[in-house]
């Protein structure tokens, strides 16, 4: 079990494509890239989910730190996910309420604000 | 072996492991394939990935926090119409005062046994009488039998699903 991270500029947005299973062994590792994306000044980001196998309750915290990232910079931190188990995991949590969940990299920089 | 609450009955399968983040993975993967094996569905399959995986990071997060290294023990149950899920562990019930949330300001602890008790049926918990916790659930299989609405296609790799 592994979690690949890869970078890319969008414009303004960072996307941050994330690939295989975020949980409490992984989790940290994402952290880290976050931190060090908002540390560099990007305060736009994508999270890309498609890849992602499985998700629990700390990838979900590390997202929610991520937001408040973010937001201390003005920023934005939108999602983007169309696998039902995956989905299921942010309505159960309420967190639907809290990401913009978008259903490509594409239509979330489009709705995010950019500098 | 067994303390106060009866728990989910005797295992199918039983499984112990140390508690490592790393080993997860692991537990999810031979947990998917039991339940495919005994005819859950794709849904399901994924809700008890998920049930499973967060109680025993819970179990994880209080045995290391206790210094202890003690197996976390899993049983599975097959039942006519359920699947039945038994954690044990030997962690104090001091080990569970974790100081609050962490770095992200989301107490985790919380949060993965919110969406247990979210994804599962007659969610349990209570203390071992030598030392420990057992937390125990069940997930309904229907309709999600072999073949019918919402079941996982036949896996050519496995056997067929036990009866």
């Amino acid at each position: 079990m592994d979690l690949d991270l890869n970078v890319h500029k969008d414009g303004d947005h960072s996307v941050l494509e994330v690939a295989g299973e975020i949980d409490v062994y992984t989790a940290p590792k994402l952290r880290e890239q976050l931190i060090e994306l908002v540390s560099d000044g990007s305060y736009h980001i994508v999270v890309d989910l498609e890849k992602v196998d499985f998700l629990d309750s700390t990838g979900l915290g590390v997202l929610v730190g991520g937001l408040k990232r973010v937001r201390n910079h003005d920023g934005s931190l939108q999602l983007v996910c169309t696998q039902e188990k995956i989905l299921k995991i942010f309505r159960i949590t309420g967190l639907t309420k809290v990401f913009p969940i978008h259903g490509s990299v594409s239509e979330a920089i489009s709705s995010a604000p950019a500098e | 072996m067994f303390g106060a609450h009866a728990g989910v009955g005797p295992a199918t399968v039983r499984l112990a492991f140390p508690p490592e983040p790393r080993l997860l993975g692991t537990v999810r993967l031979v947990v998917g394939i039991v339940a495919r094996k005994a005819g859950m569905g794709a849904e399901g399959i994924e809700d008890l990935k998920v049930a499973v995986s967060e109680t025993c990071a819970v179990a994880v997060g209080d045995l290391t926090r206790a210094g202890r290294r003690d197996p976390i023990e899993i049983d599975l149950v097959e039942a006519p119409d359920r699947f039945g899920i038994e954690v044990r562990d030997r962690a104090l019930a001091s080990a569970q005062d974790h100081g609050g949330p962490g770095e992200t300001e989301v107490d985790d602890r919380e949060l993965g046994l919110a969406l247990v008790g979210a994804l599962v049926d007659d969610l349990k918990t209570s203390a071992l009488e030598d030392g420990g916790n057992r937390t125990s659930f069940w997930l309904r299989r229907d309709p999600l039998e072999p073949g019918g609405p919402g079941a996982s296609p036949p896996d050519p790799d496995l056997p067929p699903p036990l009866t």
